[in-house]
């Protein structure tokens, strides 16, 4: 089950998608960066783990700031295109 | 609460991406007979030298105003572009890497786009490459409808190319080969379209092809009739009648309600004004193409390999950079001065699509400012079929009590501007 | 709508504008030819406009030239064919270099523009001649944004001589700085529109530069549809014939169409030289032209400082040089 249980602003959405991508990005960089190649792969790593950071700060800082319906074993999802939460439970 | 997160990204920076298009072969298994690529051949494939140089051409020029897009959209297009993806894979590659290397804000931001015949999606190298780049990718597969219709222009090349090295068609038709990858292409990409091209031809099959698409579960069918002056008489009354079967068909069996198919869009059909509505329906320009040669386009279509009766418009190539003033045409064509006065007047303007390749190469002199209106029939069949589709299903949705619901969830296919 | 027809006398006629005339062999355009050239002016009433080339022409050319009333431009200094006689005041005489001492009515001197910044003293003494000085540049498409400041300080030079003049009390005529004040409106060279060219051949042109291009092969690009490379319009025996007329004018020009630099020259053939498209023009002739509506503008608040000279006009000071960077707030 899907359900709208909130909307962020275009500044919020666009902060997230940029780490949803980049997130993206290094993940898939990362399979093909040797660690032979010290010096960008240690960029990444740090990276990665930056990034992890901040992507589940924001949603812990939105969750806090919008007070979404959550449940048991649910998830939210976002919609880019809307700027909407779901609850998907 | 589980904190699992997922985000839902069905459309993705649209009108905000830069298009830059590697012609990486112009060969290709096909040889369909509506192929605007009359100069396909098997020789004009792209050294990796020139992909290499190209890609650092455009991320060193980041701050270049042709390039001050926010998302890049890297495009691979043929002949068939999977019959180079160890080039592709390379590429892809390096630009993940370059883009990384350079601190380069599209790292934030790029797709690779593939449109494909589908003939080898299967194969392990495209398979491999797919897994790798899964979150990264926009792969489109050209499936034209039933065998009849897919096979009556989607036919095998002759197994020997000319002199020239160019390819001629065989009779054996591909959509077996391509009907097969199908099921594949669905799992790995379930919101995928395809696209469909409507030829004098093809008219009778319209409608049960696009049902076929449908059944295949392909939820989403681009289609459109070709630009080019193949028009015969009568073809526009076969085409309005085909289109109202299909929305018979559409309406009739609750297809409107998970399934698109783009001749129907309650945006066209509409007068324009010429002041407000009056910008370029193409992209070429805002687009960027390289072909093996290292030559640069305002879009693939005006590569030699696209044109019949005119010659290449280079803008520049990988060595010497753009020359801006051959770009300077293309973005500033507007829709009145590049229209004749019928299509200015017109009452059903809006949703009438051009080629800007296809104008140049059919106008009298060089130029992209003398609008083609060979599917000039063709769009006002479709309007006159679309004003029925739109009257029957909103009666009937009334009817139903589910307009409502129907405004709230509808699925639409946005024009495809190239 | 036309008003002029351009009649090349021969191959060799002088050049007059942008475009060099790189043909080198004398091609006399036959009295038949030129018979029926100028029948062919009278009939659709247009000026008659006669090009030169530097050599003297044969006698029986004399009478049929003068059967119309025309306007000559021929070599500086060369007087156009014996039995001819002399000019009206709007021929015009067309230099390569600057004359050491000017005559002509009207001047046409063509300078490359690293030739115009080292001869700009001698063009300046020009001003004061009484002449109408018009001053093309050869090689626009070389001209980059670093020469801009260069061609800023000359026009910068000449408008302190010309300021002079005024105070004076005399009218000076300088195409590039004079001509934008006095216009309210486009004035370009509407080559296709207000005038069309008959070359020797009997075969009519946009202009003059699009004949050179078809006889020296240059890459044809006018029309891709004929096998062979032709430039032409049209003929005598069949009439004009120009596709794609509309391209040619202002209103689908869409840069041109909102610009105010009145005085740019808008030549088609640098247009499709340089953009490949006949009505798009390039950032060189763009942002010269910008640089010389500037120059106007600073000399007309100059004159307006000094004397009642169009106390009405006014030109409206602009952020940019080139109209291609702001198009989109057209």
């Amino acid at each position: 089950m899907k359900k709208i249980v909130g909307q962020v602003t275009p500044e919020e959405k666009n902060e997230i998608q940029q780490l949803f991508e980049r997130r993206n990005g290094l993940n898939e960089l990362a399979k093909i960066l040797s660690a032979d190649n010290t010096e960008l792969y240690e960029k990444l790593v740090k990276d990665m783990g930056e990034t992890g950071t901040k992507f589940q700060n924001w949603w812990d800082r939105m969750a806090q700031k919008y007070q979404w319906e959550s449940a048991e074993n649910g998830n939210w999802e976002i919609n880019f295109e809307t700027n909407e939460i779901y609850l998907v439970s | 609460m589980i904190r699992t997160i997922k985000e839902n990204q069905d459309s993705w920076q649209s009108g905000m991406a830069k298009n830059i298009t590697f012609i990486v072969t112009k060969d290709c298994q096909l040889a369909c007979k509506y192929c605007y690529l009359v100069g396909k051949n098997v020789k004009e494939r792209m050294p990796w030298e020139v992909a290499k140089t190209f890609i650092d051409y455009v991320l060193d020029h980041e701050n270049d105003p042709d390039f001050a897009y926010e998302s890049v959209v890297w495009d691979f297009i043929g002949g068939e572009p999977f019959l180079e993806i160890e080039l592709i894979d390379k590429i892809c590659d390096y630009i993940k890497t370059e883009l990384y290397r350079r601190n380069h804000h599209w790292f934030n931001s790029y797709r690779f786009s593939f449109s494909t015949n589908g003939i080898n999606y299967h194969e392990k190298a495209v398979q491999d490459f797919i897994k790798k780049n899964r979150d990264h990718l926009s792969i489109g597969i050209t499936i034209d409808g039933t065998e009849k219709k897919h096979d009556l222009n989607r036919v095998w090349k002759q197994p020997v190319a000319d002199d020239n090295g160019l390819t001629k068609p065989s009779e054996r038709g591909s959509y077996k080969d391509v009907v097969k990858n199908i099921p594949l292409w669905l799992e790995q990409f379930p919101g995928g379209g395809t696209k469909v091209t409507i030829s004098s031809a093809d008219i009778p099959y319209i409608t049960e092809s696009v049902l076929h698409l449908y059944r295949l579960g392909i939820h989403e069918v681009n289609i459109n009739v070709v630009f080019e002056d193949v028009w015969q008489e009568g073809d526009d009354l076969k085409f309005e009648d085909q289109l109202i079967q299909l929305a018979d068909e559409i309406i009739d069996g609750g297809y409107y309600q998970d399934y698109a198919c783009s001749f129907f869009s309650e945006h066209i059909g509409k007068p324009m004004d010429p002041e407000r509505d009056n910008q370029n329906w193409c992209g070429a320009g805002k687009m960027l193409s390289v072909d093996a040669a290292g030559n640069l386009y305002p879009c693939t279509r005006f590569a030699q390999y696209s044109l019949r009766d005119k010659d290449a418009w280079i803008i520049g190539n990988i060595r010497n950079g753009i020359d801006k003033n051959k770009l300077r045409p293309f973005l500033t064509l507007d829709r009145t001065t590049q229209s004749p006065q019928k299509c200015i007047e017109c009452e059903v303007a809006s949703g009438c699509a051009w080629c800007q390749g296809e104008n140049y190469d059919a106008a009298q002199t060089h130029t992209v400012f003398e609008r083609a209106t060979a599917i000039c029939l063709m769009h006002k069949a479709r309007v006159r079929a679309n004003n029925y589709y739109w009257n029957k299903l909103y009666r009937k949705l009334e009817l139903e009590d589910l307009r409502e619901q129907y405004e709230a969830n509808k699925r639409e296919v946005k024009p495809e501007i190239c | 709508m036309l008003q002029y027809l351009v009649i090349l006398l021969d191959d060799t006629s002088v050049a007059y504008c942008h475009a060099d005339n790189p043909l080198k062999g004398r091609n006399l355009i036959p009295l038949e030819t030129l018979k029926k050239g100028i029948l062919f002016g009278m009939k659709q009433n247009l000026m008659i406009q006669y090009v030169f080339p530097n050599y003297e022409l044969p006698k029986e050319y004399a009478e049929v030239i003068e059967s119309i009333d025309n306007v000559k431009i021929y070599p500086v200094g060369c007087k156009p064919v014996t039995g001819i006689e002399d000019g009206n005041d709007a021929d015009v005489e067309a230099a390569n270099e600057v004359p050491e001492k000017e005559e002509a009515k009207n001047l046409v001197l063509r300078l490359t523009f690293t030739e115009m910044l080292k001869q700009k003293d001698a063009i300046a003494k020009l001003f004061a001649s009484g002449a109408r000085v018009n001053l093309c540049i050869t090689d626009v498409e070389q001209f980059s944004d670093e020469q801009m400041e260069a061609y800023k300080q000359v026009l910068k030079e000449w408008n302190a001589t010309l300021l002079d003049l005024y105070k004076q009390g005399q009218s000076p005529q300088f195409n590039l700085l004079t001509d934008r004040m006095m216009l309210e409106k486009m004035h370009n060279c509407e080559a296709g529109v207000s005038n069309i060219t008959l070359a020797p051949n009997g075969k009519f042109y946009l202009c003059p530069a699009f004949y050179y291009d078809e006889q020296t092969k240059v890459d044809n690009q006018l029309n891709h549809h004929q096998p062979t490379s032709d430039n032409s319009v049209g003929d005598l025996e069949k009439g004009l014939d120009i596709p794609n007329l509309q391209l040619l004018k202002l209103d689908h020009a869409p840069l041109c169409r909102n610009c105010d630099a009145y005085q740019c020259r808008r030549c088609i053939w640098l247009n499709r030289k340089l953009t490949w498209d006949l009505n798009t023009p390039s950032r060189q002739q763009c942002v010269m032209a910008h640089i010389e509506r500037n120059a106007s503008r600073d000399l007309l608040n100059d004159i307006h400082k000094v004397g009642e000279f169009m106390p009405e006009i006014d030109i409206k000071e602009i952020s940019y040089l080139d109209p291609f960077e702001v198009r989109k707030e057209f």
